[in-house]
């Protein structure tokens, strides 16, 4: 499918839009042609044969024609312009959805600022082609063949002549817009690397402060900057090789007409009347060869955006997100047999190497391990961020990948490390998973979060807004609201990646106390790296290097004398230490 | 102002206004000569397009009726030769205007994104960051078209009109004043189009911005979007907020769109009142070959005159952008070096809070009069309930805010009195939201001191215990890693941004819950490793693990934003207060098992 046919399949649904349009625009070039013609017959009656009586019903023709001719043109503008628009919004949501889709692989790779490229800039050149520039395409072609046509009639072979001409105008469109299309790739590349570094700017412009690194980031803004800016001036540089030629042969026309109807005049083939008939049509077939250069500009545009829109559309989701329908609710069982992951770009390094265990409804897991260790990968594959390169996640006894996505998703809740709110109030934020909650609900999972009581001390209390990505908050504060929020969806299994870390343990203690409550049903997992926080754990799995090395309850780790109490005598150490070498023991 | 979100309109402080005409003139002004050089290559192309009818007029006339052939070839290379000439002006005019417009949008976005840099957090905390983009980047293009061939049209129409005005008051001055009678109807129809286009377009642009937001926002937070599984819902918000765009597109190009069928039906009133009343005066004063003559100056009129309309309509189009362009240019940053702020000399870290206040917001303190003194050399750490004004100190000695009272000194000078980067280029901060730049890892760390070579980068690094896992990595050091280090652990980032602070070799050290996300044994190295380091320096530690908190030379027990309790942890024991309580909480915790 070309890219044509692409926007075609959106322009379509429009079609009765797109035919009215196009005919309003076929019977408008009939008062394009009529009001020279009236023009010329004032002259020619009125004036040149004194036909008074003639000059106020061609005075009303006119302003009647131009009338006509403009409410026309207006209507079938905005007839385009609509189904520009249309076009433009159905591939919008298109894209929103297929990025509501695609996996944490792409969003891995992908900057923030190049897909918010794609969504704005590169839509508005698929807008501006669909409304503006097809209309004018069309326009071009009509008057060109009405321009033909009447000049076919004044003499053929003079028309001939002339037509003659238009093969070398087309072999120069053709050259131009090779020659435009890899620019205009260029120049859309180029904006959405300028995109990205401004946007990334703006999302870490604490960082920037911190460091003081202002001029820094206007060095490698004005790389960008000026690199879009020589982009453009590439594509500046194919129109004005390519222009003027356009131009050229467009205006070559009227020195044809001129030498070929003079001679012909002079051999007595044609009149002198219709020789200037014939020149006062001229502008009528100039035009849109003079306008080609211009729209091959912009075609050559339509095309670059289109291929970057289309790549994203294109992309395929690795976890497919069926649409099935299921209704089953999940108790809570998760098995991992024999699972290993690997990132698909870097399949030589095994983040999970061969897990298994087996959770039953009710049971909480602990999960310990050093930094990278692959915690969060292992809570990513239950929820079926990524899917397992090697073994099975096994939910409720079927496999994760059985499960329709967002069915699963939806039962599951996870508070992932990086904390993530939307500029939005906080009542919004914590119903985030379920909009239609009442504020008593939302201020009692507060509650269990012990974010209650911070929060009614805020300004506007619950429907303080937070700024993007929590900024404003603390560390802890971020956490509890996003603890909040997991908690509201009433999840048959609860993931928390490190939500505790930035709290204080005697709020960490008064929230799990909550929070074994509201779990007796449920399947936690909880990573840490605070014995304090998986110690009460049915089992707790201590990874290392992507394995499990250990696995049991507080109680045989401790016995075990391994990795876990290496970590268990650290952290107690220190305590210990200060009160004077207490034993060190369960 | 209240914080904003996507789905609500920002207000705009200042209209566009005649003063920002002179802001745009201010960009335009560096390139006035190359403007004017187009100007002269534009009139030269105007002067050989008029040619062109010219000679046909000739041949039809005279040549041709003449049966004179080789006139009418050495005319047809004449043609030919003006069609030369305006091919190679139109060649240099797409090469000027190009460049002047391109350059004129350059500069432009380079003051946008350079005082961006110079704003406070609190400007980028209140608005959805895809709103600031919107600004930079978007919109700054729209006015491309605008500000280059827009401007030069516009100035090449106006000497047209003057032209063809002075040659048709030369013909008849009374048909000239016919020809402009109608000129105060247009004139109403354009500002009655002004406004109503002028409200629709500001609606739009604000509609855009939302939409942008929004876009930005999900784009940021997909992640939690598909672990809610809320995709369906933001369909539904996206939908509104695209439809919203689009309503207000139509709104605003449908009020656009009546100029020209406006400006074309009163030109062709104003020809045929020119008919109507120079035919009847045809043979009383006016001859056919005048009134002819004089019609076609008419047209030569009102093209430009269209023209001018249309340019005026681009620029109310744009003065919608425009005003929030001039609007982010005219946010004046709160903090920002004094006129008299002198370099920071370098700190030795003595630092000193002398009755200092702060409040976000008025009535609300955060710190209460909180005064204390420390000793370079000393590391102090800061613990107390959340909300009890932890980082606002930490914020205050980077001057990342001022205080309302009192006085913030490091060394005896007041934060106040030096130039920001003197200061905060002597501070390491690590912040407890890090950030790691797309790029290599080197890169990232690299950030901290910009000339670092490889080794010194290593062992800040190896120092941190950064270099285990780096090492791992698939390209080591120069594994690249996204914008904020998607594919790397939370403790990886913290361990990058702590060896990105260290290599900035700072003098004071600022730690804002920087190990959170680290395991306890790379912890008790990382803490080993910079012992030796923090010889010397002054540090500034938030944690909320004892291990962390214990060693330090001075622990302030942060309440209510003051300081409740200072000492060493074994005087603070001793006191049996707040710290006593919060340390055997935590030991009790640890303890009973």
């Amino acid at each position: 499918m070309n890219n044509y046919q692409w926007i075609w399949s959106y322009v379509k649904k429009n079609k009765k839009k797109v035919i009215t349009a196009t005919l309003i625009l076929l019977a408008n070039s009939f008062f394009v042609v009529i009001i020279p013609i009236l023009s010329g017959r004032l002259i020619d009656e009125v004036i040149e044969n004194n036909q008074v009586q003639l000059l106020v019903p061609i005075l009303l023709a006119m302003v009647g024609a131009t009338l006509i001719r403009t409410v026309t043109r207006y209507i079938y503008q905005l007839l385009y312009e609509k189904v520009g628009q249309d076009a433009q919004f159905d591939i919008r949501q298109d894209m929103y959805k297929k990025l509501q889709e695609l996996d944490f692989d792409f969003f891995n790779h992908n900057r923030v600022g190049d897909i918010m490229a794609r969504m704005t800039g590169d839509m508005d050149a698929i807008r501006h082609f669909v409304s503006w520039v097809c209309y004018n395409i069309a326009e071009c072609v009509v008057w060109f063949v009405v321009a033909i046509i009447v000049m076919m009639n004044i003499d053929w072979k003079l028309t001939l002549g002339l037509v003659a001409v238009t093969p070398i105008i087309f072999i120069f469109t053709q050259k131009m817009s090779r020659a435009a299309h890899p620019v205009f790739l260029e120049i859309r590349e180029s904006f959405s690397r300028l995109n990205s570094m401004v946007e990334e700017n703006i999302s870490g412009n604490r960082v920037v402060k911190a460091f003081s690194r202002e001029e820094y980031e206007i060095e490698k803004f004005n790389h960008f900057n000026n690199d879009y800016q020589k982009r453009n001036l590439d594509s500046a540089n194919v129109s004005k090789k390519y222009l003027p030629w356009l131009d050229g042969f467009a205006g070559m026309l009227a020195v044809i007409t001129l030498l070929l109807g003079g001679l012909f005049v002079i051999q007595g083939s044609m009149t002198i009347g219709d020789l200037v008939a014939f020149n006062g049509f001229m502008w009528l077939l100039n035009m849109p060869m003079r306008m080609s250069g211009w729209l091959i500009n912009d075609v050559q545009r339509f095309n670059a955006s289109c291929v970057k829109i289309r790549n994203l559309l294109k992309t395929e989701s690795q976890i497919r997100v069926e649409e099935r329908k299921q209704t089953k609710k999940i108790s809570g069982y998760v098995t991992f047999k024999n699972v290993s992951f690997a990132f698909s770009d870097d399949p030589e390094t095994q983040i999970l190497k061969n897990v298994s265990f087996a959770v039953r409804p009710g049971q909480t897991v602990g999960i310990l391990g050093e930094t990278g260790s692959g915690k969060s990968t292992l809570v990513n594959l239950i929820a079926r961020f990524y899917d397992p390169t090697e073994g099975e996640v096994l939910i409720d006894h079927v496999n994760a990948k059985e499960w329709p996505v967002r069915k699963l998703r939806d039962q599951i809740s996870m508070v992932m490390q990086d904390i993530f709110l939307f500029s939005n109030t906080i009542e919004e934020n914590i119903s985030f998973g379920k909009p239609f909650l009442n504020i008593e609900q939302i201020q009692r999972v507060a509650t269990i979060a012990d974010a209650h009581n911070f929060i009614v001390r805020m300004p506007e209390g619950y429907n303080t807004i937070v700024g993007e990505r929590g900024v404003g908050l603390s560390g802890g504060q971020k956490q509890r609201i996003s603890l909040a929020r997991a908690l509201a969806k009433d999840p048959s299994i609860l993931i928390l990646d490190d939500t505790t870390s930035a709290v204080d343990m005697e709020t960490e203690s008064k929230i799990q106390k909550e929070l074994n409550q509201l779990t007796q049903d449920k399947t936690t997992f909880i990573i840490a790296h605070r014995i304090s926080s998986v110690r009460d754990a049915d089992f707790i799995l201590v990874l290392d290097k992507g394995e499990v090395k250990e696995q049991g309850t507080h109680m045989e780790l401790v016995a075990k004398k391994g990795l876990y109490y290496d970590v268990y005598k650290r952290q107690l150490g220190l305590v210990e230490q200060e009160e004077g070498g207490a034993t060190i023991g369960p | 102002m209240a914080r904003n979100k996507f789905n609500v309109d920002e207000e705009l402080e200042t209209e566009f206004n005649w003063s920002h005409y002179k802001r745009i003139g201010a960009y335009i002004k560096p390139y006035k000569k190359a403007l004017f050089i187009t100007l002269l290559i534009i009139l030269t192309a105007n002067v050989a397009g008029m040619l062109g009818p010219f000679f046909t007029k000739i041949a039809i006339d005279e040549i041709i009726p003449d049966k004179n052939i080789p006139l009418l070839i050495g005319l047809s290379i004449l043609f030919l030769l003006s069609l030369i000439v305006i091919g190679i002006c139109m060649r240099y005019r797409i090469q000027w205007i190009t460049r002047i417009g391109q350059n004129i949008l350059k500069d432009m976005r380079l003051d946008i994104f350079q005082h961006l840099q110079k704003l406070p957090f609190s400007y980028f905390d209140n608005r959805p960051h895809g709103k600031i983009l919107i600004r930079v980047v978007n919109y700054i293009n729209t006015l491309s078209d605008l500000l280059s061939n827009g401007l030069i049209n516009l100035i090449s129409d106006i000497i047209s009109v003057i032209i063809t005005l002075i040659f048709m008051f030369a013909i008849d001055a009374k048909l000239t004043l016919y020809s402009l009678a109608l000129l105060p109807i247009l004139g109403i129809l354009v500002w009655v189009i002004k406004n109503m286009q002028r409200k629709a377009y500001q609606v739009l642009s604000n509609k855009q911005s939302n939409m942008n937001a929004y876009i930005h926002e999900s784009i940021a937070g997909i992640k939690i979007t598909q672990s809610f599984a809320r995709e369906d819902e933001n369909y539904e918000i996206f939908d509104e907020v695209s439809n919203e765009t689009r309503t207000s597109w139509m709104k605003a190009v449908s009020i656009q769109f009546l100029l020209w069928p406006g400006v074309q039906n009163i030109s062709v009133l104003t020809t045929s009142l020119i008919y109507f009343v120079g035919i009847r005066q045809i043979g009383v004063d006016v001859s056919t070959g005048t009134l002819v003559a004089f019609i076609g100056y008419v047209n030569n009129f009102w093209n430009p005159v269209i023209n001018m309309g249309n340019f005026y309509n681009a620029l109310i189009t744009a003065s919608a952008y425009l005003e929030r362009i001039f609007e982010t240019l005219d946010v004046e940053p709160d903090i920002k070096d004094s006129p008299k702020a002198i370099q920071m000399p370098t700190i030795k870290g003595n630092v000193t809070f002398d009755h200092v206040s702060f409040r976000y917001e008025e009535g609300k303190n955060i710190l209460n009069d909180a005064s204390f003194h420390i000793n370079s050399g000393e590391s102090i750490a800061l613990v107390g309930p959340t909300g009890a004004g932890k980082s606002t100190i930490i914020n205050l000695l980077s001057r990342f805010y001022d205080v309302n009272e009192g006085s913030v000194k490091i060394d005896d000078i007041d934060v106040r009195d030096v130039t920001l980067k003197s200061l905060r280029s002597q501070m390491g901060v690590m912040l407890q939201d890090t950030f790691v730049f797309s790029g290599t890892i080197l890169d990232n760390i690299r950030y901290g001191k910009l000339d670092a070579t490889e080794d010194e980068i290593i062992t800040a690094a190896k120092i941190v215990r950064a270099d285990d896992f780096i090492k791992d990595l698939k390209d080591g050091y120069h594994t690249v890693v996204e914008e904020r280090g998607s594919t790397l652990s939370a403790g990886q980032r913290q361990l990058i941004s702590f060896a990105r602070a260290l290599l900035a070799n700072p003098k004071i050290l600022i730690l804002d819950e920087a190990t959170s996300s680290i395991d306890t044994k790379t912890e008790e190295l990382l803490q080993e490793g910079i012992t030796e380091l923090l010889k010397g320096r002054t540090s500034f530690i938030i944690a909320h693990r004892l291990s962390t908190i214990k060693n330090s030379s001075q622990i302030f027990y942060i309440d209510g934003g003051r300081i409740a309790e200072k000492g060493t942890h074994d005087e603070l024991m001793a006191l049996k207060g707040l710290y006593y309580h919060l340390y055997q909480s935590q030991y009790d915790l640890l303890k009973v098992m």
